[in-house]
């Protein structure tokens, strides 16, 4: 099979989804493109090849709403890659104490609690559409009860938010909050 | 014209342009309201300000709802590909939008057709979407901060979530070196506003300025406090400022903001935008001379 490697249609997504046979892949894209989720077939760039010869390439910003529609779908895929650069997505995560709140960053959103109530005070930090969204429904909300970064966002930045949401949950458990 | 671009928590807002005004909580577009919270409602609402002070012309505005699906985002970038070139804006601050390369490197393009090409500044996704595309070169000026700097001077990352380790892991005392990666490997714009516990404005490679005092470290945890910074940039270069002079006020400004705010980590973004016409009455002449000042004494060593 052969791919043409120009950037037809304008799409370039920087993002890579494998699979383990080509089935998978066609069964993948037919998903993607019922949810009005922009991707193209390619053939994985060799470094990156695992599985079969054929991946999707998405949007990486993308990569969390991929992710939980191919879960949701059942449809088998063995990774989701940037196309270049780390492979890994940031797992440091940075905590500020300001007295009475303590802030987490993970990437580059941040996340700011009471420490008393555990009401989330602020989100700072990112640029993706789903963070105003994400901020205007977490503010205000003890942390227990406020909706999961990652299962109402759908973007890096989102999942860099929910990392952030996720230490400060264990922060709270753990009684350091 | 200052044409801000960007999206809006709102999903049924459709794509709405018109000039903005900032009343009590609420912006108001084009028969549109939406709450002056993070993001761009934040940014245009210091624009907002800025220009209203300045005795300026309100600033024009492209918003459109968008959740995260991109959906919004696309009809924005449509709708500057096709519109950029006929609206020749004299500023443009493209923010909050799903980061999508090829659709970015379009609104550039079309930008570049435009009578005079606008002083384009991008911050949040769009500036990540700039980088990405390999075209920030193109722009005259970016906004980030010390994640998004790091993501700047990490040549391969396509957003800041796949930074380098190290890079992310650098304190403040590295931004000199991150500075010099970012424009080393053609990912920074003409201008850099780094927005940080000590603010750094960078042009053409060297850093120009750095600025930590007043000290309010709550600001970092404010949501919003870096877009209105790029709100009182735009709307600086608009008024007629050059962007290193509009840069250096508006970090001193958002700074001085936090202060009379008594800035804490619950304060809304909101408050601090209201103080912002008080900062301008008590310090934008004295902070525009001492500028000056010191520009003019560079110049004549």
């Amino acid at each position: 099979m052969f791919f043409k490697s120009g950037k037809k249609n304008g799409f370039e997504g920087g993002g890579i989804v494998l699979f383990e046979s080509v089935e998978e892949a066609m069964s993948g894209e037919r998903a993607l493109k019922a949810a009005e989720i922009e991707n193209r077939l390619v053939a994985p760039p060799p470094e990156l090849r695992r599985g079969c010869d054929l991946a999707l390439e998405i949007n990486l910003v993308e990569k969390p709403a991929v992710e939980r529609l191919l879960r949701s779908r059942q449809a088998h895929f063995i990774d989701i890659l940037p196309m270049k650069g780390d492979a890994e997505l940031l797992q440091v995560v940075k905590v500020t104490d300001f007295g009475e709140a303590l802030m987490v960053k993970a990437g580059n959103m941040k996340l700011t609690f009471d420490k008393t109530s555990g009401v989330v005070l602020n989100i700072s930090g990112g640029g993706c559409p789903d963070i105003p969204y994400l901020h205007a429904r977490m503010l205000g909300v003890p942390l227990e009860e406020a909706p999961r970064p990652k299962e109402m966002g759908r973007t890096l930045c989102a999942l860099m938010l929910d990392r952030a949401y996720e230490q400060s949950l264990e922060i709270r458990k753990n009684g350091n909050g | 014209m200052l044409l801000v671009c960007g999206t809006a928590p709102l999903q049924t807002l459709p794509l709405t342009e018109g000039e903005a005004r900032l009343e009590g909580h609420l912006l108001r577009v084009g028969g549109a309201e939406i709450p002056c919270t993070q993001g761009t409602a934040a940014l245009v609402s210091a624009a907002c300000k800025t220009l209203e002070y300045l005795h300026q012309p309100l600033p024009r505005v492209l918003l459109v709802g968008d959740d995260g699906s991109g959906k919004g985002s696309r009809q924005l970038y449509e709708h500057l590909i096709a519109d950029l070139p006929r609206l020749a804006p004299r500023v443009v601050v493209l923010h909050y939008m799903l980061p999508v390369m090829g659709l970015m490197r379009r609104v550039s393009e079309a930008a570049s057709k435009a009578i005079k090409r606008p002083f384009m500044i991008a911050d949040a996704a769009a500036m990540y979407a700039a980088k990405a595309a390999g075209i920030a070169r193109d722009f005259d000026l970016f906004t980030p901060d010390l994640s998004e700097l790091a993501f700047l001077a990490d040549p391969q990352a396509t957003h800041p979530a796949y930074v380098s380790r190290h890079l992310f892991e650098s304190d403040s005392t590295h931004i000199p070196e991150m500075v010099a990666a970012a424009y080393a490997n053609g990912s920074a714009a003409r201008t850099l506003v780094v927005k940080g516990a000590t603010d750094h404005i960078a042009q053409d490679g060297r850093i120009l300025d750095t600025l930590s005092e007043p000290d309010i470290p709550a600001l970092e945890a404010i949501g919003g406090t870096g877009d209105t910074i790029s709100g009182m940039v735009g709307a600086l270069v608009h008024a007629g400022y050059d962007e290193v002079t509009a840069a250096r006020i508006a970090v001193r400004a958002n700074r001085t903001a936090g202060l009379y705010a008594a800035a804490t980590p619950a304060t809304r973004i909101l408050q601090l935008i209201e103080a912002l016409p008080r900062v301008f009455a008590d310090h934008l002449d004295e902070w525009a001379r001492q500028i000056a000042n010191t520009r003019n004494k560079r110049s004549a060593t």
